[in-house]
């Protein structure tokens, strides 16, 4: 019988072999840390397309057909922008994974502690936990939200730059040969004597049930006490109604919360959040969201989802699921409707079949309310100009991404810039108005109570008192993400 | 010599009378919340000369004011792996909660199993209680740290200002708490906040108590005795309710409380000497020269 002891050379190659193993063992399982991108261009080519990402949808819709870019140097910078959103990623979740773990430490010492701690060692580890929390938070929606949604804007920008000029003369062909009639919805002249939206009449008691159960569901913000802000609203949602399909009566009211938000509900529905009319800069942004609204319940999309949501047999009652898909703000009402049949499970969500349907909806919404918009005499690109303010600015901060909604941010911008140029030359439309700039004084004094109440709204997760302010991460929506993640530029 | 032995003896007085200054009954302004029952019903329209309030049992002068708005409601619920034989009871508290909970007050959500969690901060808006409740999902820990948890509630809402209300909604029962329950008695003591609590599991409990064993009988008994004290002590009111729609009436019965409470406002003189100082309040009506008391739910008193 052979044995081990008697071959040395087998023993220590067999050891080497076993720590080679294991040595590779551990690579394998150390996450690999995404590497510092390299600028794949020249700087000459890179500085341009740096710039031009940084500029708003509109001038980019202007300058695209103008930028001489090669199909290899547009891949090049995707490529680039796609490992710098790694890289920086990576930064911000390794940060989250430290406070996380120092956390966790100082817990566990408070814990172990806490029958012997004196008042100062107490307050001392408090503070400590607090402010290890709030940079761990930051960090956390920085790397989930704001860098991510970042990247998603500059790679949109980098679609456009790639694909408009292509897609324009396309456009400016269809204009010429007067193909551009034969699109859906493309008979402008007539809105508000052709049928978009056959039987909206029967949506009113729907819509009439829905607001009541909403209001029931105590999830509804009140609404504002300004007659001035209300009637404001009101008077531009008939004035734009009243030139589009929209037969039945709109019925406006804003809600006093600082969610940038509007929605509708079937039957001419409307609820615009404060938040949307402080962060609309002029009356044509704000005409052209109402009109998006005003033109999912004129095309009755509402009536024409529950439909389907009847199909996908879910569970949600169909009036519920009308409001979810339409209001985002107000999305997670149906899981009220979810307790009446479990506890757990309760996560649900609406199945794809109904996503898809939403895509459609959307699209439609932005093309229709682009022509209500118009034919009320406003300026069209005041919706694309809220859109991407809203996206670049205000994407993250509800935690939810312009770029991932269905259909993607890229695409309805495309969609919504071409209907533009598809609408008849008009003269003299309005950009800005004076009632529009009194209604904005007259919401500061409400936006000033509720930041008044809001401060002295008592609060469970309150700062230990007496603490040195927290670390704060500088970091704007909108700034540039170099602010907070250095990256090569040459 | 001389100097050292007069400065320590200065140091001596300066000490002693620091001490005697802490223990000296100091003025206080201090707001006691009561309700006032009549044969299980709740007694409104009460006035001051209905009142008797007495701190150590010396009679004390007050004034009757009209109870804070918004009051500030936080519920404390238990979330443990080990609460599912009654997690319908919790369900059916916060669904009553929903129901009968008035608009126009602060609304919090708090959870705890291991450890204390805020899920939803003070908010007007109650369907957001329900929202995140049906959020939760399935719990992660199967302890049950209930003293740790009221503690620190206690803690956070002691710090607030105003009227300040603790709905507990749980089994009582405890784990592996870092608080003791005497540690969790003194806090309730110290804490002007009037504290609700609804026994969830009560209705298991008519079913399988009389095959208990005694240890469990004795956790039994514990567990409601804590939910109890929480309430005495701080002048709010134990439920054990005994079937299923029980919960919400017992929600609507602590919405119902809170709307007819009574806010007495007077100057506290018992010492900050760590002593437990009684309180006692009298509501009464006089009928025909004769004196008809009421049942009154007030705090015991004061810890300071």
């Amino acid at each position: 019988m052979l044995k081990l002891t008697e071959l040395p050379w087998l023993r220590s190659g067999l050891a080497c072999l076993t720590c080679a193993a294991l040595l590779l063992q551990t690579a394998a399982c150390e996450p690999r840390q995404p590497a510092t991108p390299k600028v794949p261009l020249q700087p000459a080519v890179f500085e341009p397309l740096r710039e031009a990402l940084l500029k708003s949808y509109e001038e980019l819709f202007e300058e695209a057909p103008r930028l001489e870019f090669t199909a290899a140097q547009i891949q090049q910078m995707r490529e680039y922008l796609r490992r710098s959103r790694e890289y920086c990623v990576s930064r911000y979740k390794d940060r989250v994974k430290e406070h996380e773990k120092n956390l966790e430490s100082a817990q566990a010492e408070l814990k172990r502690r806490t029958a012997t701690l004196s008042d100062a060692e107490r307050k001392e580890l408090h503070c400590r936990i607090q402010n290890l929390r709030a940079v761990k938070s930051q960090a956390e929606v920085l790397a989930n939200h704001a860098i991510p949604v970042a990247f998603e804007n500059r790679q949109a920008k980098l679609d456009l730059i790639e694909k408009w000029p292509a897609q324009l003369k396309q456009i400016q062909q269809e204009i010429a040969s007067g193909a551009y009639h034969n699109r859906p919805y493309g008979d402008v002249k007539d809105i508000g004597f052709r049928e978009v939206g056959k039987g909206q009449e029967q949506d009113v008691k729907l819509g009439e049930d829905t607001v009541r159960e909403m209001r029931q569901t105590g999830l509804m913000p009140p609404e504002v006490k300004n007659e001035a802000v209300q009637k404001y609203v009101a008077d531009l949602a008939k004035k734009i109604a009243a030139r589009s399909d929209l037969r039945v009566p709109v019925k406006v009211t804003v809600l006093n919360s600082k969610e940038i938000n509007a929605f509708a509900l079937p039957g001419g529905f409307l609820f615009v959040q404060r938040g949307l009319l402080e962060a609309a800069e002029d009356e044509s942004q704000l005409a052209g969201v109402l009109a998006h609204e005003i033109a999912h319940a004129a095309a009755r999309h509402g009536q024409r989802l529950m439909k389907k949501a009847t199909i996908a047999n879910l569970i949600y009652q169909a009036a519920q699921v009308a409001a979810v898909i339409l209001t985002g703000g107000a999305a997670t009402i149906g899981t009220y409707y979810a307790l009446q049949y479990g506890f757990y499970g309760l996560g649900l969500v609406l199945s794809l079949d109904l996503l898809g349907v939403s895509r459609e909806f959307e699209l439609e919404a932005d093309q229709l309310g682009v022509q209500y918009a118009w034919n009320a005499g406003y300026d069209p690109s005041g919706f694309i100009r809220f859109f991407d303010k809203m996206a670049t600015r205000e994407g993250y901060v509800n935690g939810v991404s312009w770029f991932r909604t269905h259909p993607p941010f890229y695409e309805r911008m495309v969609h919504t810039r071409r209907e533009m140029l598809f609408l008849p030359k008009k003269e003299g439309l309005i950009r800005q108005s004076a009632a529009f700039e009194q209604m904005k004084k007259e919401l500061a004094k409400v936006t000033a109570e509720a930041e008044e109440e809001e401060k002295g709204r008592p609060s469970l997760l309150a700062p230990e008192q007496g603490c040195p302010a927290p670390e704060k991460i500088e970091y704007k929506p909108g700034d540039k993400i170099e602010a907070i993640c250095a990256l090569p530029t040459s | 010599m001389r100097a050292s032995h007069f400065l320590r003896n200065a140091a001596c007085l300066l000490a002693a009378a620091r001490l005697l200054c802490a223990a000296a009954p100091q003025g206080r302004t201090v707001s006691l919340y009561v309700t006032v029952e009549k044969g299980g019903g709740l007694v409104t329209g009460l006035t001051e000369k209905n009142f008797r309030l007495y701190e150590d049992g010396q009679p004390k002068p007050f004034r009757l004011e009209p109870p804070e708005t918004p009051a500030t409601i936080a519920l404390l619920v238990e979330h443990s792996q080990a609460s599912w034989p009654y997690l319908n009871d919790i369900a059916q508290s916060i669904e009553g909660f929903f129901r009968e909970a008035p608009e126009g007050n602060w609304y919090a959500l708090a959870t705890f199993s291991n450890q204390l969690k805020v899920e939803v901060d003070f908010t007007k808006m109650r369907g957001r209680i329900l929202e995140a409740f049906s959020e939760l999902g399935q719990p992660l820990w199967d302890a049950i740290n209930t003293y740790d948890a009221v503690w620190e509630m206690l803690d956070k809402m002691g710090r607030l200002p105003g009227r300040r209300v603790l709905i507990f909604i749980g089994s009582g029962y405890d784990d592996f708490s870092a608080y003791t329950l005497d540690e969790v008695r003194r806090k309730v003591e110290q804490t002007n906040v009037v504290i609700y609590a609804l026994g969830a599991g009560s209705m298991l409990r008519g079913s399988y108590e009389p095959y208990l064993g005694n240890t469990a009988r004795m956790n039994l008994y514990q567990a409601e005795a804590f939910l109890r004290m929480l309430a005495d002590k701080s002048g709010g009111q134990a439920w054990f309710p005994r079937f299923e729609t029980a919960y919400r009436d017992a929600m609507r019965g602590i919405m119902q409380s809170l709307a007819a409470q009574y806010r007495l406002v007077y100057e506290s003189t018992v010492p900050r000497d760590g002593r437990f100082h009684k309180i006692k309040v009298e509501a009464f009506q006089v009928v025909n020269d004769r004196r008809e008391d009421f049942r009154v739910r007030a705090r015991e008193g004061w810890r300071y």
